[in-house]
């Protein structure tokens, strides 16, 4: 072959062919490449390939286009989009080549037409995304409708809810709120940045979204300056830039509690997204109804429907517990064991009614007088038993001090000619003692109740066991 | 919340590498937008002699562990921000320099923001704050110009899932398969890269850059098209005490097409 076949061969290949110095300037370029740019060798000699192409390639050819070639020599099947000389775009595929060191410092660069691919390509693509996306939401939906279902607890199911929030959304923390009986918004599950903020006084978007009983979008932090200006110092601390915060109603349209999803970016909500945050809403507070259900039966079975105490079954669980604590601890515990005087007679002279009140108010009072960790029940009629863990016969006695003058007091409703006092039995048991069962305990504290009675009622007798 | 992490995990999670001499004053490379810590190759060794020297990737890049990518958790800059701390702590770093590249420049100022205790010196390469034009902001780039990359970027993985199909599997040809690694260093998750693109440019980290007070050189190229020279003395006019060198380079990653001028300026700026 002659030169000239050699120049015919390259300079109309069925491809654009050139090369440029390692930062991009065109060197040599063959006659393809130019007619399917649009511009002369003399408007490109000297110019960078970089600055023909779209802003997108320019900024792909930047981060990944010159970084795999400098650190492989070669760059495959890269799309990039030049604009030619007349403005309009074409898209096209580049093979490089950066020659080996030893031969002239050149990138060499052969230029496929893609403009079909690329449409066909980018229709493909879309519809596959578009597929994704509505998959995914099913998907989030119906991984929530399983984990919801599964939570047996309030505060299980609100975990749940803002698991699968903050993983539909995307979203850095999500929090769940639930309203409590004064109507206040309380953490019930999820992780909330700003709990140990939250006050009557300070209003959040979690309040909004559920007097207002709609979604509180808020894109940046400049929405939210602009709302909730007392925020914006938290916000920034927790880097905190967006939010959107969705009621949860239950199917009367009234709010329980609300959903908050915080984004660490400035956000666009796209309305699939907020639906989609309502939808598990939704879901979630149908199941709260449930959960909330099976809470209360819990509770009726294992406590006393007039005073709300501890019932029997109840006390005999935590009696347990706390007698094998206490032997593997080698702490003390006590066993407090009372019946009221004078029940009788306010029951049969003042009727049921007013004796069922009675037990009532003797409940708030014990409750009152106890310490924080111990547990009281109703053991039966008018006889109630106190669980004192980690308590010697001193603070035992202590204990049943203040109960005595607790019940003393005179009770409403009940004129002064029925005295109302308690008898009480004292069961301590210490580390150093021998072994006790729950059982055991309880008849002792029960005979030292017994001998209270026995000696004129109104007093305390305790028996070391 | 995201995936429990011991120092195990902490390593293997970001792919950390360590090399150098583990007593001297330790060097953190991270690597930017678009590839791995490959892009350190050559301007890390050069500090070897006499520096800890430590590279990673990002989560969701190079030989990052992606069952690690939570969306949630890498959805703004301060996932990432919280990583190098974990990882100056694992490693339990003092006084380290922290040489961030581009969108980690700005996960380098967001770390010492929060918590500089390890860290004693910040080198911002081609650092960009925000990379979208405001009123009284020129950050280079309008939104629809963040579009045509993320076009750009799914013109680019269309096929992805196919052509590293063997790679992962281990059934190519080994040249191929050689350049094909290479190749995937700069390589990642299609989703993942939109994601990490739509963070990298559509985060507004401006304010953050008062909260520096750590000595920080500015590396800025006299050409980059990402990182424009103003967004540079941008930076420099918000950074107190800060150093602005313009290097005699173009484009955005000057570790790689002026390896040499890099590791001149850091070596002043370390003296």
């Amino acid at each position: 072959m002659t030169t000239a076949d050699f120049e015919e061969l390259y300079e109309h290949a069925p491809c654009g062919y050139f090369s440029t110095t390692p930062d991009g300037r065109f060197l040599r370029m063959n006659e393809t490449f130019l007619a399917w740019s649009g511009y002369s060798r003399a408007d490109l000699v000297g110019k960078r390939f970089p600055d023909l192409l779209d802003v997108g390639s320019r900024l792909f050819y930047e981060t990944r286009y010159l970084p795999v070639l400098r650190l492989s020599g070669e760059a495959r099947e890269i799309a990039l989009t030049i604009r030619r000389s007349d403005g309009a775009l074409l898209p096209v595929l580049v093979n490089s080549l950066l020659l080996p060191p030893g031969a002239p410092a050149e990138i060499r660069t052969a230029v496929f037409d893609a403009t079909g691919r690329q449409d066909y390509e980018r229709e493909l693509l879309a519809a596959r995304r578009n597929a994704e996306a509505s998959e995914l939401r099913v998907r989030v939906l119906q991984d929530a409708s399983s984990a919801f279902s599964r939570a047996e607890s309030e505060h299980e199911l609100a975990n749940e809810l803002a698991a699968s929030a903050r993983h539909a959304l995307d979203a850095s923390q999500a929090a769940v709120l639930l309203l409590d009986e004064n109507g206040a918004l309380r953490p019930a599950g999820g992780d909330d940045p700003f709990a140990e903020l939250r006050s009557e006084l300070l209003r959040f978007p979690a309040n909004d979204a559920v007097d207002s009983r709609g979604p509180i979008l808020l894109s940046d932090l400049s929405q939210i300056q602009a709302t909730y200006p007392a925020l914006v110092g938290a916000m920034r601390d927790a880097h905190v830039e967006a939010i959107c915060a969705t009621p949860l109603l239950d199917q009367s349209g009234m709010a329980l509690g609300a959903i908050s999803c915080y984004f660490g970016r400035h956000r666009q909500f796209d309305p699939q997204n907020v639906e989609l945050q309502a939808a598990l809403a939704r879901q979630a507070a149908e199941v709260l109804g449930r959960v909330r259900l099976e809470e209360r039966l819990r509770r009726m079975a294992l406590h006393d429907q007039l005073t709300g105490l501890a019932n029997r079954q109840l006390l005999a669980e935590r009696l347990g517990q706390a007698l094998s604590s206490a032997e593997r601890a080698r702490t003390p515990i006590a066993l407090i064991f009372l019946d009221v005087d004078g029940f009788k007679a306010v029951n049969d002279g003042l009727g049921h009614a007013v004796g069922d009140a009675v037990l009532r108010e003797i409940a708030d009072r014990l409750r009152t007088v106890v310490r924080g960790g111990d547990t009281i029940g109703r053991f039966g009629g008018d006889e109630f038993v106190v669980v004192c863990e980690n308590a010697d016969e001193l603070a035992a006695h202590g204990i049943a001090q203040r109960i005595s003058a607790a019940i003393r007091d005179p009770l409403p409703g009940v004129p002064s000619r029925f005295a109302v006092t308690a008898s009480i039995g004292i069961a301590v048991h210490q580390p150093s003692g021998t072994e006790v069962t729950p059982e055991g305990l309880l008849i002792t504290a029960d005979a030292a109740m017994y001998l209270s009675k026995d000696s004129g009622k109104d007093r305390i007798t305790a028996v070391a066991i | 919340m995201s995936a429990t992490t011991d120092g195990f995990g902490i390593r293997s999670r970001n792919n950390v590498r360590e090399s150098g001499s583990p007593d001297a004053r330790p060097l953190v490379f991270v690597h930017g937008f678009g590839c791995s810590q490959e892009m350190w190759r050559d301007v890390a060794p050069a500090f070897e002699t006499d520096h800890r020297v430590i590279t990673f990737d990002q989560v969701g890049a190079g030989g990052s562990d992606l069952a690690a990518y939570d969306r949630g958790k890498y959805d703004s800059l301060h996932g990432y921000a919280a990583d190098l701390l974990e990882i100056l702590a694992e490693l339990d770093l003092r006084d380290a320099v922290i040489v961030g590249h581009s969108v980690s420049a700005m996960t380098a100022v967001l770390a010492a923001g929060r918590d500089s205790s390890r860290i004693g010196a910040l080198v911002l390469i081609g650092p960009s704050p925000h990379y979208l034009n405001e009123p009284g902001y020129t950050g280079g780039f309008s939104r629809e110009d963040i579009d045509s990359l993320l076009d750009a970027l799914d013109a680019n993985y269309f096929g992805w899932s196919q052509s590293m199909a063997p790679v992962i599997m281990g059934t190519g040809n080994d040249i191929a398969l050689q350049a094909e690694l290479t190749d995937s260093f700069c390589t990642t998750d299609p989703d993942i890269a939109r994601h990490f693109a739509r963070v990298t440019f559509l985060s507004d980290n401006r304010r953050d850059l008062d909260r520096v007070t750590l000595p920080t050189l500015i590396l800025q190229c006299k050409d980059d098209p990402i990182a424009p020279e103003a967004v540079g003395e941008y930076v420099h006019a918000r950074i107190a005490g800060s150093a602005l060198t313009v290097l005699d380079a173009t484009g955005h990653c000057p570790h790689l097409s002026a390896p040499g001028l890099v590791v001149r300026e850091l070596r002043e700026f370390l003296r």
